[in-house]
């Protein structure tokens, strides 16, 4: 197993390698020259040629490609990713409470989307083919085709407003949670648990159940191997679901002025402030890596014969 | 097997659409009151961070700032008052200005505010000159000296007409606590933000919210609510609930010009009997910008220019989309501001005069919609603030408006301060923006004219820019009010021929308060509001 | 063919396929079914209710907002298909090379995946449009260097699964060139395999698309989209909820479409669940893993 983590550790380091590369060439195609970008910053009335290549020594542009990119991933590991263009502060020192707050709500919702997941797939996965079951099947089908945006807005009418339950928006407190956390968990949860469902039924129709009931074993004994068995499918894509939630809360911060990444991020888009857009994706996509990596592992740990294929 | 399930899923669809049917009826009448919140706080909704609270940057949101910050003196109705200075003198020359100082002003942190401490401060401004090039003052001061404890005195190159007028903007010319300052300075930050003014800044989380309380030692007596709070809220519907909700109950006319609501959830929010919606007189006029110098756009002509101006229906976008509440403004100043009232060829809607205008240019209906002139098409983009509903519709009328003369307008929606940015970089062909305001126009929006940060990308392209500016350094310094009177009317008619600002209406400064506040009332500035005169009954 | 009788049993897929065709038809004919002009003009009847000319009333500009809807067809469905179709295709291809060929080739074409696969969808998505500017191509765009890359994976996988095939083994053996192989045997029975894990996908593509206009980085006014209609009707969501309703309840219909269909053709393709209610479907397992990222 030791050998396995080590292993897969390893793989990760080329693919954050070509990660942040990406990063790297994906901002440096945007439109704007930084140099211009920084002295307009600075708000210095008259940008000269002059200036600009001035300042371009100084950010260190002149030199070759590779270089520019080695210094700024060095820098990106000491978490400083530059300043922003419209509040000249340090990129993580707006980008790093974010990230906490999204984080926060990721995994609140990550684990109200396990628990109802998992519970509703067993109950289906045990009455297949009956009314709970379909019924379950046709609403969490209507839910999934819902967006996202609309439940939200929906909900903070009914909840917020006019029952006057939960506050509409911000991160207060803890009933700041609850709606963000209910839509996130409305909108996933009909997805991951017709996985769970149809991994329990497929375990409900293996060889060892089947000798397991005609032998004799007790019916108690047989839901907790198959509980054991679906579990560990269940644990595999929750370590999926975490990262994909992280990067999709986007719309619901938004309609939820939840202070996240997903709002610094879209307000950075319309302020066009390339500085935090890039920081974001970075940092988006290590955890995404992070995560699909711990995710490898849990499973190897779980499934030994996982543990080959690499 | 799915027979049921249609069923079901139907029922679900039907459920929620009852559910949402039902919203609409009942919603009018009941609004959640907002009495339920502390009784001496408010709590008001903004776009956008307070930012940093430096007073001698721009990057601060300028209510927040005034709330903290005091300049020596205040622009009023009735013309310069005492603030901060008590009194004071011009030399007969124009170039010496001499301020007798308030002796009873303490700065939050406890220093004393003296005339060593206005001098740091204007020598902090001045350390940073290129900065401020957009206030003509800037340029022309050469002497900051302490005469005595609490006396100052400020001395220009040249007589300038509207000093006192600058030195009571919102910027820079306030004052910051000289601890505070690093290096002596403030260009490369502060280390707080101690002002004199009536409210304190005691907490500020980024992006959430920031807290202002009453300063109890305040020179001009303790300001009557306790807290003010600055919530940064989404605009739209986010912020309308909010207040419905009572977890805002305040909200005005940011710095931007721009509301947070529209005029009919205001309505809305007036109707429920929780709240009350003061309006200022008009105050400035809002407007498009063109980008004349911008050479390789058909914006940069003015008979582009002017057609754009015949083909926007003022009357609807008031009516309509303004609900009434303003009015159409055919020119950049109306009528009522100093020196604007000049006699300038009206520009009516009307669709035929922009076609016409724009035949006579070239411009050319070939095939399509959209005209053109050697193979290029007539295609100009609009910039305007996504934070604001009545722009964004705007933008979306006059794109349909122009597109009946042949012009493509796309239409782009971006955070302020990007489209600040594109105004002074020149980055933008037509941008929504708005005059100074009642206390600096006409002088400080002209002289906007001449400066990068500003409107000088707009002046640029025109034919006689360089008479233009010429007229503009000439009047800022030009002590007779008779000639001041006609540069002033000459350099009106320069830019309304050259419609580079195309007005669309007078926009006034707009509150929404609980009903139980008093004293609601404004400055000559839109970008300030004076709390400390208001109270809860 | 069996395929296809077993999807016209169920009579909830054929509703949903009719859905799915009239709103493409619709879609792509939009002139002939619009009433009105959807960009026109009339501030007149800003915000008027329904009425025999305009069943669906107007909205902020007194603009035509059935005709919108029928126009946002283009944007919010039929320029996504282009894309899927677009990605579907990039990935079909690699994902056959590198099934069929297996060796280097496809280690090396599966790292490429996998890279790709290590950035999260809709992060990218965003990351596109933050520094290429807002508008729908740019969204397109990223779909498309999103999406194959997950798509190679499945197709990969199941042409792996076929290839291994006794018959596809004997026409190798008896030396039939690999292109009449891929062709004659493979690509007809992947084709099924394609059909599902697209029409899973359409699904989230159209959410993520409504929900990027939904925050004004998606399409551009003056053109219609289901997301940007919505996003207007949110500024007036509590005077005039109904302005809500139409554009949403589109998409609810048109996913739930493609959602029905796609959960009917895992059922059709298993001939197991035919004939006992025992449901091996893989797909159903693994598709939403990587694939579902909502709006």
């Amino acid at each position: 197993m030791g050998s396995y983590i080590v292993k897969r550790l390893s793989l990760t380091v080329p693919l954050l390698f070509i990660i942040s590369l990406l990063t790297f060439v994906l901002i440096n195609l945007s439109p704007l020259d930084p140099a211009v970008v920084v002295l307009q910053a600075q708000e210095i009335p008259e940008i000269t040629d002059e200036l600009i290549a001035e300042t371009r020594a100084e950010l260190g542009m002149d030199k070759p490609f590779i270089i520019q990119y080695l210094n700024w991933a060095l820098d990106c590991l000491r978490l400083d990713f530059g300043d922003s263009y419209v509040t000249g502060e340090t990129v993580w020192s707006s980008i790093a409470p974010a990230f906490l707050n999204t984080l926060k709500l990721t995994f609140v919702s990550s684990v109200c989307i396990i628990v109802l997941s998992i519970a509703l797939g067993v109950i289906c996965a045990l009455r297949e083919g009956k009314i709970a079951d379909r019924s379950i099947r046709g609403i969490s089908f209507f839910l999934t085709a819902m967006p996202s945006y609309w439940l939200a807005s929906i909900m903070i009418w009914y909840f917020s407003v006019k029952l006057d339950l939960l506050p509409t928006s911000g991160m207060d407190s803890y009933k700041s949670y609850i709606l963000p956390v209910i839509v996130i968990t409305v909108s996933y949860a009909g997805i991951y648990f017709r996985t769970v469902r149809s991994s329990m039924i497929s375990n409900l129709n293996e060889d060892y159940v089947l000798y397991g009931r005609a032998s004799g074993l007790s019916e108690k004994k047989i839901t907790m191997h198959i509980l054991r068995n679906s579990l560990q499918v269940a644990i595999s894509i929750f370590c999926m679901a975490i990262p994909i939630i992280l990067g999709s809360t986007v719309v619901i911060e938004n309609v939820f002025a939840w202070p996240g990444l997903g709002r610094l991020s879209v307000k950075s888009i319309l302020s066009r402030d390339f500085p935090i857009i890039q920081a974001y994706v970075l940092i988006l996509a290590a955890a995404f890596v992070a995560f699909n990596t711990f995710s490898d592992i849990v499973n190897a740990a779980m499934n030994p014969k996982l543990r080959k294929d690499i | 097997m799915y027979k049921r399930n249609v069923f079901i899923y139907l029922c679900a669809v039907a459920c929620f659409i009852v559910l949402l049917a039902g919203c609409s009826g009942e919603n009018a009448g009941k609004t959640i009151s907002a009495d339920n919140e502390a009784e001496s706080e408010l709590i008001y909704a903004s776009a956008k961070d307070i930012n940093d609270m430096n007073p001698h940057f721009y990057a601060g949101s300028m209510p927040a700032q005034g709330m903290v910050y005091e300049s020596l003196i205040e622009n009023t109705k009735e013309g310069i008052k005492p603030l901060l200075a008590e009194s004071w003198e011009v030399s007969n020359d124009g170039k010496t200005y001499t301020f007798h100082l308030r002796k009873d002003v303490k700065f939050h942190d406890g220093e004393p505010f003296n005339a060593e401490a206005v001098k740091q401060n204007f020598d902090a401004v001045q350390a940073n000159k290129e900065k401020h090039s957009w206030i003509k003052l800037s340029t022309k001061i050469t002497g900051t000296n302490v005469v005595d404890e609490y006396t100052f005195e400020l001395v220009l190159s040249e007589a300038y007409y509207p000093t006192l007028v600058e030195l009571s903007m919102t910027r820079p010319y306030v004052f910051l606590s000289p601890k505070d300052f690093i290096d002596g300075g403030t260009k490369d930050g502060v280390n707080g933000y101690h002002g004199t003014g009536p409210y304190v800044l005691t907490e500020h989380k980024t992006d959430e919210k920031a807290t202002f309380e009453a300063n109890e030692t305040y020179w001009g007596g303790a300001p009557k609510i306790n807290k003010i709070t600055s919530k940064v809220l989404p605009a739209g519907e986010t912020t309308f609930l909010a207040l419905q909700k009572g977890e805002i109950n305040f909200i005005f006319t940011d710095d931007r010009g721009t509301d947070s609501i529209d005029v009919e959830a205001m309505n809305q929010l007036v109707d429920s009997g929780d709240y009350q919606l003061v309006k200022s007189e008009a105050m400035n006029t809002k407007m498009i910008v063109a980008n004349s110098s911008k050479s390789d756009n058909p914006v940069s002509e003015t008979a582009v220019r002017e057609a754009i101006w015949h083909a926007i229906d003022r009357e609807t976008i008031t009516r309509d989309i303004f609900n009434g509440t303003e009015e159409a403004a055919d020119t950049l100043f109306s009528a009522n501001v100093n020196y604007a009232a000049v006699e300038l060829k009206k520009r009516d809607y009307d669709l035929e005069a922009a076609k016409d205008s724009l035949e006579q240019a070239g411009w050319k209906l070939a095939e399509g919609s959209v005209r053109t002139k050697d193979g290029n098409p007539l295609a100009i983009k609009l910039y305007y603030d996504s934070n604001s509903s009545s722009q964004k519709t705007q933008a979306e009328y006059i794109q349909s408006s122009l597109k009946e003369v042949g012009i493509q307008l796309d239409i782009a929606g971006e955070e302020s301060t990007s489209i600040a940015n594109r105004r002074s970089t020149g980055d933008y062909d037509l941008l929504f923006n708005q005059t100074w305001g009642l206390a600096y126009d006409p002088q400080s929006t002209i002289s906007a004219f001449t400066s990068e940060s500003a409107y000088l990308h707009t002046t640029s392209g025109i034919a006689n820019a360089d008479e233009l500016y010429d007229k503009i350094d000439e009047v800022m310094v030009s002590t007779d009010e008779d000639t001041r009177k006609s540069l002033y009317a000459d350099i009106m008619k320069i830019v309304h021929d050259e419609a580079v600002f195309i007005p669309i209406s007078n926009g006034r400064v707009t509150v929404v308060a609980p009903k139980n506040v008093n004293g609601i009332s404004f400055k000559q500035t839109q970008f300030e509001l004076p709390f400390e005169q208001m109270s809860f009954k | 063919m069996r395929t296809l009788k077993n999807l016209s049993r169920d009579r909830l897929a054929i509703a949903s396929l009719i859905v799915i065709a009239i709103t493409i038809v619709a879609g792509v004919f939009a002139p002939l079914f619009a009433p009105h002009d959807p960009a026109e003009v009339n501030m007149k009847l800003r915000y008027a209710s329904s009425s025999w000319e305009y069943a669906l009333g107007n909205d902020h500009l007194g603009r035509c907002i059935l005709s919108r809807i029928i126009y946002g067809i283009r944007p919010s469905v039929l320029w996504v298909l282009v894309a899927l179709i677009l990605s579907v295709f990039i990935g079909a291809v690699i994902g056959f090379i590198s099934g069929y060929f297996r060796g280097k080739t496809d280690a090396f074409l599966m790292r490429i995946c996998d890279i790709m696969l290590s950035f999260p969808g809709y992060v990218m998505t965003l990351a596109v449009v933050g520094i290429l500017g807002a508008g729908l191509e740019n969204i397109l765009i990223a779909f498309v260097v999103m999406k194959w890359a997950w798509f190679a994976r499945v197709i990969r996988t199941s042409v792996m699964q076929y290839a291994e095939m006794n018959y596809v083994k004997f026409a190798k053996a008896s030396g039939i060139g690999h292109w009449r192989i891929m062709v004659k045997h493979i690509i007809p029975v992947t084709f099924a395999d394609i059909a599902v894990i697209s029409s899973g996908s359409i699904c989230s593509m159209i959410l993520q698309i409504s929900g990027l206009s939904f925050l004004g980085l998606g399409i551009q006014a003056p053109n219609a989209e289901w997301g940007m209609m919505l996003n207007e009707a949110r500024e007036v969501m509590f005077s005039r909820p109904e302005l809500m309703l139409a554009p949403g309840l589109a998409i609810i219909l048109i996913v739930s479409a493609f959602n029905f269909v796609s959960d009917a053709l895992q059922v059709a393709l298993d001939p197991k669940l035919t004939t006992s209610n025992a449901s091996l479907q893989e797909e159903e397992g693994k598709q939403p893993v990587y694939e579902y990222i909502r709006s």
